[in-house]
């Protein structure tokens, strides 16, 4: 069994010269940068890796799902109400109404993406403009909604997650303050993209998605049924866009600003970017997101720090990235039969 | 059988009943047997009462043209479509099939046509796909198994491929056993190969007979899927024709010529007479120089062909598919840049120019894939009449498109190539595809070209479509017109051509008048084999490569000469 | 006999024009029924002195006065005593529609050539700063009066075009030469956009008199004129040359994918890329030039939002670009269609504001409208499905080529 396949390092040159190049970045930032930046990169990071892994899942089943934007939008929004609507910093059956919000959250996400999925699996839809759909739903649920409760398109705060600290590891230098001392989202991040490789590359299902994605009749004519793992793989990517929009609304924003491009503003168009860049790898996925995140941590420094630069030119800077990044991977090879629609040989 | 024992689960249940010696069958034990079937689609009846009794351990052929509704049978039996009516009998038990699980859970495999396979996934992941045994409560695949059982299975069938290897690097011989193990490794007993020979080269066809003897000789079942009558013949120990959809019937190929098997499959007796007077040639309309192309992957796949086509010239390329002649006739035509040479058109370097300007130079082209090239599928044919000439002079007036002399243009060619329905304002996608070839030729054909570049002409259109089209290939070399043929059709390019070009891994093997060969010659050249190199390889390819042309057997030209090339 | 009128059946079932028609409305319908379940059950929610009673529930919203709201407050109340058709809320719907016509098209031609221009937003961005800041710019130079008119306007709205047109460039250029996907590159650059003209706007076109971010004003005589005595008013906003322009422009588009050389590459090029390789189109050259012209005319939305709405640029735009996207879609890419589909989104913009101020219901209501109608019409099976239970009408056509159905007649069995 060749190393590759028990660890997730990529094989082609390409993958691993930006790896190489993410490594000597990684060091450079963590050097240069203050540890309040490092922290802001971990966190901002939550709704793009999250929303990235899960489109990771879709699009390996062929179901490309650039809705995700709309389902960042609608969890972070619920996310927040819910929490609000139980009353912030109470709890119920011992369990904070944080942690109730999020669990909302990720239910109505995953709902959304059920509604998705019925319209490209069932209807034949065309997944691009369903994507899209799901999106504009979203872009005008949430300041709707919000109007109802707050009489506002924006939210009340509801604050934030506290700080998950372990006692002595938390005095470590950097993995401390990074690790061992910071609010739950960041871990949910982590352990959703060890656990989304582990699924890819490990477990049948991982299979069947990929196959799913590349040569639905292969998987069709060996017996697995393509529209049982396209739901679940469509279902999958709202599960964890809706951990990334709860838990970057209830970790870090604490409120949700659902006028305009709301407070998620993109992350879920950057999350796309991001796994095409990693090549649908989700711990790639994961590292990617630092680089967005990083930018975007860097960027807020900035403008804090009160440069002659204009704000609305260094906001840019992550939205540009993203364009640069897409066309240095724009020779990612989607999987096969992405965006196709599969009929089973008779309906 | 003495290792059955030792099998694995899944072979168990064939190790209880493969104590069948192939060479004592009895009639009565029918692995398959499949009663009267009916499947109708949309406006065709694919299926039409069609009976098939496969006895075990036999390899059965089930020949007939294309679209006589092999495949659609053999999808029934897979379980993928389910039939309006009739019977399926699986040893002796009566099934039906709601999904292909349900077939190899009875015991069958099917390899198709194109392989289902996952190009990007490795061998063994491929082999296990669906079926993958788990460890660790379900959590991880059990990769050392799928491993151990892809090795046991080839040791006891003489396989040799790498579980590791990833299939997009195989070759299509190799892909092919991975699909035959990806159907034992489920525990199929009874294998179904949709045309398996299509895509081989003579030798991987070999290949392929050994295997199917050595998995008949340990019990399993096989039906072949075929058009060729020389492989049905020589692989078969029971051919079943089919023709329009209905069973023609079971014949012994011991005792049946090739000529009365042609004859079940067509209806009527084939006399292919393509033969035209010798050509007069003119100037040379095309020219390609030391031509080099690479394709997507940078792999050189044309490596320095040379040709010359004159004016009233037929010049045929026979070969497998996949030896670069589809990327050197998209060098000539403009769709691709070649690496390396020259192409000259009309005295001049066309080289750099643009696919539009060689069209507008008189470059007619018919193209290999219809449905994504020659058509535009969504496109009612009146629209379909204009496509390369949207911006010539006859149809366009400074940027607009004349549509009433567009509309007269395919009406015509709707007449004078018989498509039907002859409905111009149908969508291109609602005719059958014999019907949109011959709409393609007759756009092409009447460009008022100099030069013809056909690609398969006559693939999937009828006996009486297909004359008419020879006879206005040849009437083109009439006229003067440079013509390039390329067919997988053997008897097409050979009747046809003036001159052919064997190509074998992007090079000619041999350019020559296609009188001079015999087919045992032809075949050799397309192996990459000279025929001097190894004079006693052909009888391997007795009957091999005689396409559906069952006229072309006794004419004589079957001795092999020796001295051409 | 039964041949021909089933062949008569068949066509007009066929007839993709009539099933693409029937899909929008029924689309539009879902959409409302959905819509009003929304506006219901959210009523639930809302506090209010007066609703519906229901189970312990007070229900604050009506969906029926919600849509009598939408629909006839963008007339004006034609019901009421008193309409006259020149009123403000007309005016209001048909300036939408005449912004929403070009956004459309913009759309639209994207679409054909089988693009998706998430960016017409941004274009519209953009082109219409450059509008805005060229006409102020030239105003400087050129006569008043009429001649103003007639030079300045021409100017404004080809400078928005170029503008929009070069932007629409740039993710055309990324998607023909680097394979970069346009609906990200084209979202990204909305973004961009915005960020690039708040940037130019307060390093140097600020109108120094104001403290909003907005550019100078243009002078009046460059504003699109409205017709005296026949037309609505100055102060509406509106103009009906501006929207004899939108349809005329609208007919052009149609005109051009329907009878020109370039519009048959586009449109064979947006259905099967390969088939227009094979007729001789150059398809990098056909990305940037349909994305170009889907970009210009996303800029002359921009130019006309600036000469007929406001008469400056403003930081803050209007979603004219997205709502382009829905208006596109619910027309089936169709040119013609953007008109009737525009004036639909034209009444819901307009009536949103009049849902503002005679209801309590959230105005946004409009934004989920759109993003429901995007959504019904993208799937076509599911009216299908419906229409065939109740009509009993089968699809004919035979499965499509690639499905490989088809091949049970011929086309599968590829010979060697």
């Amino acid at each position: 069994m060749p190393m590759r396949d028990r660890l997730p390092i990529p094989e082609s040159g390409y993958m691993q010269a930006v790896v190489g190049g993410g490594l000597v970045a990684t060091v450079l930032f963590l050097a240069l940068a203050s540890p309040s930046t490092h922290t802001a990169t971990l966190r901002l990071a939550v709704p793009i890796a999250l929303a990235a892994i899960g489109g990771i899942f879709a699009e390996k089943s062929g179901v490309i799902n650039i809705g995700i934007e709309g389902l960042l939008i609608v969890s972070a929004f619920t996310g927040v109400v819910v929490t609000f609507r139980l009353g912030s910093g109470e709890s119920t059956l011992l369990i904070s109404h944080h942690w109730w919000g999020l669990l909302a959250g990720v239910l109505v996400s995953t709902l959304f993406a059920l509604v998705f999925a019925v319209v490209c699996i069932e209807f034949k839809a065309d997944q691009i403009i369903a994507g899209l759909a799901v999106w504009l739903i979203a872009l005008g649920l949430a300041p709707f909604v919000s109007r109802i409760v707050f009489e506002s398109p924006n939210t009340a705060t509801v604050g934030t997650f506290d700080n998950v600290t372990v006692p002595v590891l938390s005095e470590l230098p950097l993995v401390g303050y990074l690790l061992f001392d910071t609010p739950p989202q960041v871990w949910i991040m982590l352990i959703s993209a060890v656990l989304g490789w582990y699924l890819l590359s490990r477990t049948s299902f991982g299979r069947w998605v990929v196959a799913s994605g590349e040569n639905p009749k292969a998987l069709d004519t060996a017996g697995v049924d393509v529209r049982k793992v396209r739901y679940a793989a469509v279902l999958l990517s709202g599960v964890f866009a809706g951990l990334g929009g709860a838990g970057f609304a209830l970790g870090q924003l604490g409120t949700f600003a659902g006028g305009g491009e709301t407070d998620i503003g993109g992350r879920g168009f950057i999350a796309i970017a991001t796994y095409l860049f990693a090549n649908y790898h989700p711990i790639g996925a994961l590292a990617g997101s630092f680089l967005f995140a990083g930018l975007d941590a860097i960027q807020v420094r900035l403008q804090a720090a009160g440069y002659a630069v204009p704000t609305e030119l260094i906001r840019t800077i992550p939205y540009v990235t993203v364009i640069i990044v897409l066309v240095f991977v724009g020779k990612t090879r989607l999987p096969e039969a992405a965006g196709e629609n599969y009929e089973s040989g008779e309906d | 059988m003495t290792d059955s024992g030792t099998g694995t689960t899944t072979e168990e249940g064939e190790a209880a009943r493969g104590g069948t010696d192939p060479g004592s069958r009895r009639t009565a034990d029918l692995a398959v047997h499949l009663d009267g079937i009916t499947k109708r689609f949309p406006g065709v009846v694919a299926n039409d009462d069609v009976d098939l009794r496969v006895e075990r351990g036999s390899v059965h052929a089930l020949l007939g043209e294309n679209g006589a509704g092999k495949t659609t049978l053999m999808n029934v039996l897979y379980g993928l479509y389910q039939p309006e009516g009739g019977r399926v009998v699986v040893d002796g038990e009566e099934r039906s099939f709601d999904s292909p699980r349900d077939a190899i859970d009875a015991g069958i495999g099917m390899i198709h046509q194109h392989f289902m396979l996952v190009d990007t996934m490795t061998v063994a992941e491929n082999i296990a796909l669906g079926n993958e045994p788990r460890k660790w409560f379900g959590l991880a695949v059990d990769r050392k198994r799928i491993n151990r059982e892809i090795r046991d299975l080839c040791d006891r069938y003489g396989f040799d491929v790498d579980p590791g290897a990833t299939v997009a690097d195989l070759s299509v011989g190799a892909q092919q056993r991975v699909e035959i193990l990806k159907a034992l490794y489920r525990g199929a007993d009874v294998l179904i190969l949709d045309e398996p020979t299509a895509v081989l080269t003579p030798q991987e066809v070999e290949g392929l007979y050994d295997v199917l003897e050595e998995l008949t000789a340990q019990g399993k079942t096989i039906i072949f899927i075929t058009h060729k009558l020389g492989e049905a013949t020589h692989a078969a120990d029971e051919i079943t024709v089919l023709r329009d959809g209905k069973s023609v019937g079971t014949v012994d190929p011991e005792g049946t010529t090739q000529d009365e098997l042609a004859e079940y499959m067509v209806g009527r007796e084939v006399l292919l007479e393509a033969e035209a007077d010798p050509c007069e040639t003119g100037d040379v309309v095309l020219s390609a120089d030391d031509v080099v192309v690479e394709d997507e992957r940078d792999v050189e796949v044309v490596s320095g062909i040379d040709l010359e086509i004159r004016s009233g010239e037929i010049f045929g390329i026979a070969g497998v598919d996949g030896n670069g002649q589809g990327e050197l006739i998209e060098a000539i035509t403009g769709l691709r840049t070649p690496d390396e040479g020259t192409i000259t058109f009309d005295g001049e370097d066309v080289t750099d120019w643009s696919r539009r300007e060689r069209i507008d130079a008189g470059m007619a082209y018919v193209p290999e894939d219809r449905h994504k090239q020659g058509l535009v599928m969504p496109f009612d044919l009146v629209e379909n009449g204009v496509l390369g000439s949207q911006r010539s002079e006859e149809f366009a007036n400074s940027g607009r498109i004349d549509w009433n002399a567009v509309r007269d243009h395919s009406e015509e060619i709707i007449e004078t190539y018989d498509v039907r329905p002859p409905n111009p304002d149908a969508d291109a996608v609602s005719l059958s595809g014999g019907n949109q070839q011959k709409f393609i030729v007759g756009r092409e054909f009447e460009r008022d070209p100099d030069l013809v570049v056909a690609t398969h002409p006559t693939r999937g259109v009828d006996i009486g479509s297909t004359e008419f089209i020879h006879d206005r290939l040849l009437e083109l070399r009439q006229e003067g017109v440079a013509i390039l043929l390329v067919s997988s059709k053997l008897d097409e390019v050979r009747s046809l051509s003036d001159r052919l070009g064997v190509i074998y891994e992007g090079e000619f093997m041999d350019v020559t008048d296609p009188d001079d060969l015999t087919e045992e010659e032809l075949g050799l050249l397309m192996a990459g084999q000279r025929p001097s190199e190894n004079a006693d390889a052909d009888a391997s390819f007795r009957g091999d490569g005689s396409g559906a042309s069952g006229g072309r057997g006794g004419d004589g030209r079957d001795e092999p000469t020796g001295d051409s090339a | 006999m039964r041949d021909r009128v089933e062949r008569l059946l068949e066509r007009l079932v066929r007839a993709s024009a009539v099933e693409r028609i029937a899909v929008s409305v029924a689309a539009l319908f879902a959409s409302i029924l959905v819509g009003a379940v929304l506006v219901f059950v959210s009523g639930g929610f809302a506090s209010c002195r007066t609703g519906l009673e229901l189970a312990g529930w007070t229900f604050c919203y009506n969906p029926v006065q919600v849509y009598y709201e939408l629909f006839l407050g963008a007339m004006g109340h034609p019901l009421q005593g008193g309409w006259s058709p020149m009123n403000y809320s007309l005016a209001t719907t048909l300036q939408q529609t005449t912004l929403l016509i070009f956004t459309g098209l913009s759309v639209a031609v994207a679409f054909r050539a089988g693009l998706f221009n998430i960016g017409t937003q941004g274009q519209l961005v953009v082109g219409g700063l450059a509008t805005a800041v060229s006409v102020v710019y030239a105003a400087a130079i050129v006569p008043g009066g009429l001649v103003g008119t007639i030079v300045l306007i021409p100017i404004g709205v080809l400078v928005g075009a170029i503008f929009g047109g070069l932007f629409g460039a740039i993710p055309g250029a990324l998607k023909a030469y680097a394979d970069a996907n346009e609906v990200i590159t084209t979202i990204m650059l909305n973004f961009v956009a915005v960020g690039v003209t708040s940037t130019l706007l307060s390093w140097q076109f600020q109108d120094p008199n104001s403290s909003n971010p907005q550019t100078q004003p243009v002078p009046e005589y460059a504003e699109i004129p409205t017709i005296p005595y026949v037309g609505f008013g100055g102060r509406m906003d509106f103009s009906l040359l501006a929207f004899a322009f939108a349809v005329a422009l609208m007919v052009g588009v149609a005109w051009l994918l329907a009878r020109t050389s370039f519009g048959y590459e586009l449109r064979t090029s947006g259905v099967q890329p390969e088939a227009a390789a094979y007729g001789g189109v150059d398809d990098k050259r056909m990305v940037v030039s349909s994305m170009t012209l889907s970009g210009a005319l996303g800029g002359i939305g921009g130019a006309f939002w600036v000469l007929m709405v406001h008469g400056r640029w403003l930081e803050n735009v209007p979603e004219l670009g997205f709502d382009g996207i829905a208006v596109s879609i619910l027309a089936g890419n169709n040119p013609l269609g953007v008109g009737a589909a525009a004036f639909l989104f034209g009444i819901l913009q307009s009536g949103s504001r009049s849902i503002g101020t005679a209801t309590d219901v959230p105005p946004e209501l409009v934004g989920v409208l759109s993003g429901l109608i995007i959504l019904f019409v993208a799937m076509p099976e599911f009216f299908r499905m419906i229409g065939s239970r109740y009509v009993g009408v089968e699809r004919e056509r035979p499965a499509r080529a690639d499905g490989g159905e088809a091949g049970s007649d011929d086309g599968g069995d590829a010979d060697a």
